[in-house]
């Protein structure tokens, strides 16, 4: 009896509009009376339906991941950045007060900050000078093919792919004046053990080598790319017009590989300005605070002299110091590519 | 000589790329390599500007045996396939490019560009990047870049192969007139038979690695040695018939019969324009299976039994023809060549 009229109440329906008649037909089919448990679900189903909809169901799916960006990422940076403007010290329950710029100002006036940034700035131009020099040499001789390159080559990209605090002790023990190989070489010659970390020139070359040890195989990826993108026939032609082989290099290899060692230089340049963790494992920043890079002595102010909001505002000064080295960047081969006319 | 090669043979790997390759380059001569791709047209001019030493074989330039001469030493000039401009120098530093060590002051040099410049039109561009230049003013740099030092032997390796086929037309006509003013040799390889008989006082076919032929234009359009050398030269491609029977009387094609006698081992070729509508009596008749309008004249294809037969119809008879006809037909000209080993009708 119910199958005939509910079949051609369907066929009606889907001429008109078919969504809410068929509730109707479910309704009509269901027993008269639900208990009210039942009732609930078919709320919660509806509401999964609405929640489903295909116009919203973009929403849905990037929900949680927005959610998670802004609770732990963009959250805490804004709340880092009202702090830096407080009087507020994780380790104390006194309320924060408000002092306007007076971290900024403090910090500009301190000579130790200046230091530091000194201290960054020897480190980051040596490290990154010997990086894309070795980078670079590596990729040369990786552009040419010899017997067992991808072997060697795999081997030349392990220290990029290590962890640093593997990198940190590996090199900590390489150094010790006991125990440490560098130590035992040179003891072969003087007979005496070798501190290198001991003295002040000595702690930055130390942390010079391990840093440029560790990413001198990223800048090479990078020049070797724009290195085997050289056409062969560029070569060829210039072998035939009686070039040279420096001026082959100078007119074909080098304006190929420019603008990658630039990108190398900005990307090594903002990553060792914010080197904590080799420095830190390495030298703690030692001897004294002769190795102690602007990243370590926020750290410092942060979580040793908990002075918070100060550390917060030396933090925004790092930010706005990789920024401005961004803009240099950006304005360059902005400038670069409109006198090349692209 | 000029140049010269004996018995080179060129390997890489497995792949036999020249296997004994001999060609003799008189001076002042526009000498075509014309070969289908993978012939090794290109492996025979790197082996001569010393890209490539032979496995084999003696390479010689103006006399003397030049195998492992350096390449700056050589000589020669070379025009490639991709032009090979420099691209982060503008076509002045390009064209500078082959001078800047031969001792010359910039004056001198200046002149020279101008010089050039002027001669291949392209005064006006020589502050452009090479990447803002259309096709055959690329083209022209390359030229030019290669004529800027006089070299006395100019290697063209398919030059014109990217370009448009207008623009391939303008320069083919250019290249000869290159030829005739400076009088330099130039070596010109090639896989367009056009590009080869329209330039070269001199053609050397090579197919599979070998130079089959070698000769005029017309020696080898009129006379080709056998049947291969006959395929790759003339335009529309020549016809091969087997021959179905041979006897003294005469020579029975499967579809006509011809009154002359074929020696053993050769195939019948007719060029498509010694094929012509016949007025009185026809030597056969075809059907048209497929009309190519060239303008006033058009190639047709006709099936007469198993074989498919290229024409040239000229004027009334291009327009009237139609696809499904039956064309009456008649060979005014037909040569028995040797069948190529490597020949493939």
């Amino acid at each position: 009896m119910l199958w005939p009229s509910s079949r051609t109440s369907c066929c009606a329906t889907r001429i008109a509009c078919s969504k809410p008649m068929e509730k109707a037909v479910n309704q009509a089919t269901l027993p008269p009376k639900l208990p009210p448990a039942f009732e609930r679900k078919v709320e919660v189903r509806g509401f999964l339906q609405w929640i489903n909809a295909p116009e919203r169901r973009g929403a849905l799916l990037v929900t949680p991941a927005l959610a998670t960006l802004f609770l732990i990422n963009i959250l805490p940076l804004l709340w880092s950045f009202g702090l830096s403007f407080f009087n507020y010290r994780a380790n104390r329950l006194t309320a924060p007060k408000f002092q306007g710029l007076e971290n900024y100002t403090d910090l500009l006036g301190d000579d130790r900050v200046w230091e530091r940034f000194v201290t960054t700035g020897l480190i980051v131009s040596s490290s990154v000078a010997l990086q894309l020099l070795i980078g670079f040499g590596l990729a040369l001789l990786f552009a040419k093919k010899f017997p067992m390159r991808r072997l060697a080559l795999m081997f030349v990209l392990t220290p990029m792919m290590l962890s640093f605090v593997s990198v940190a002790i590996f090199f900590k023990l390489f150094y010790d004046p006991t125990l440490g190989m560098l130590s035992w070489f040179i003891s072969l010659f003087t007979g005496e053990s070798f501190a290198l970390l001991a003295t002040p020139a000595g702690a930055i070359a130390g942390i010079v080598i391990a840093d440029a040890w560790m990413w001198s195989p990223f800048v090479m990826l990078l020049v070797l790319a724009g290195l085997v993108s050289v056409p062969g026939y560029l070569y060829e032609a210039a072998e035939i017009d009686r070039a040279p082989s420096w001026k082959r290099f100078r007119t074909i290899t080098f304006p190929y590989v420019k603008s990658l060692l630039l990108l190398a230089l900005l990307f090594r340049t903002i990553e060792t300005f914010k080197t904590f963790d080799l420095v830190f494992l390495i030298t703690e920043g030692g001897p004294g605070s002769t190795t102690e890079t602007i990243a370590i002595y926020a750290y410092r102010l942060g979580f040793q002299f908990f002075r918070t909001s100060e550390a917060s505002a030396l933090a925004y000064m790092i930010l706005f110091v990789v920024i401005v080295l961004t803009s240099i960047y950006l304005y360059v081969v902005k400038q670069r590519n409109a006198s090349e006319g692209v | 000589m000029t140049l010269s090669l004996s018995n080179i043979h060129k390997r890489y790997g497995g792949l036999h790329a020249l296997k004994g390759v001999h060609l003799d380059v008189p001076e002042g001569a526009f000498y075509a390599l014309l070969g289908p791709s993978s012939a090794g047209k290109t492996t025979a001019l790197r082996v001569i500007c010393g890209l490539e030493t032979p496995d084999e074989g003696a390479v010689t330039l103006f006399g003397q045996r030049a195998n492992d001469a350096p390449i700056q030493g050589r000589g020669l000039a070379m025009i490639f396939q991709s032009f090979a401009l420099y691209p982060h120098l503008n076509v002045r530093e390009n064209l500078a490019y082959p001078l800047r060590r031969s001792g010359l002051s910039s004056g001198e040099i200046d002149k020279k560009i101008g010089r050039v410049a002027e001669t291949l039109n392209i005064q006006h561009r020589l502050g452009n990047r090479t990447d803002q230049l259309s096709g055959g003013e690329q083209q022209r740099v390359a030229i030019g870049r290669a004529l800027i030092r006089e070299p006395q032997v100019l290697l063209l390796d398919e030059p014109l192969t990217n370009l448009d086929a207008k623009l391939r037309d303008a320069m083919r006509v250019e290249f000869k007139r290159l030829h005739r003013e400076l009088g330099i040799t130039m070596l010109y390889a090639t896989p367009d038979q056009l590009e080869a008989t329209t330039m070269a006082d001199q053609i050397a076919v090579i197919d599979d690695g070998r130079i089959i032929a070698t000769g005029t234009p017309q020696d080898l359009y009129h006379a080709p040695p056998d049947a291969r050398v006959a395929q790759l030269v003339g335009s529309p491609p020549v016809n091969l018939v087997p021959i179905q029977d041979r006897s003294t009387a005469g020579t029975w094609l499967g579809f006509a019969q011809l009154a002359i006698p074929a020696p053993e081992g050769t195939v019948c070729a007719i060029r498509p324009h010694d094929l012509t509508v016949a007025t009185g009596e026809a030597d056969f008749e075809g059907a048209v299976v497929l009309t190519e309008a060239l303008g006033d004249v058009s190639v047709v294809t006709v099936q007469v039994g198993d074989a498919q037969l290229r024409t040239v119809l000229y004027g009334a008879d291009a327009a009237r023809v139609r696809i499904g006809d039956q064309l009456p037909l008649k060979i005014n000209h037909a040569m028995y060549l040797p069948a190529a080993q490597c020949a493939q009708v």
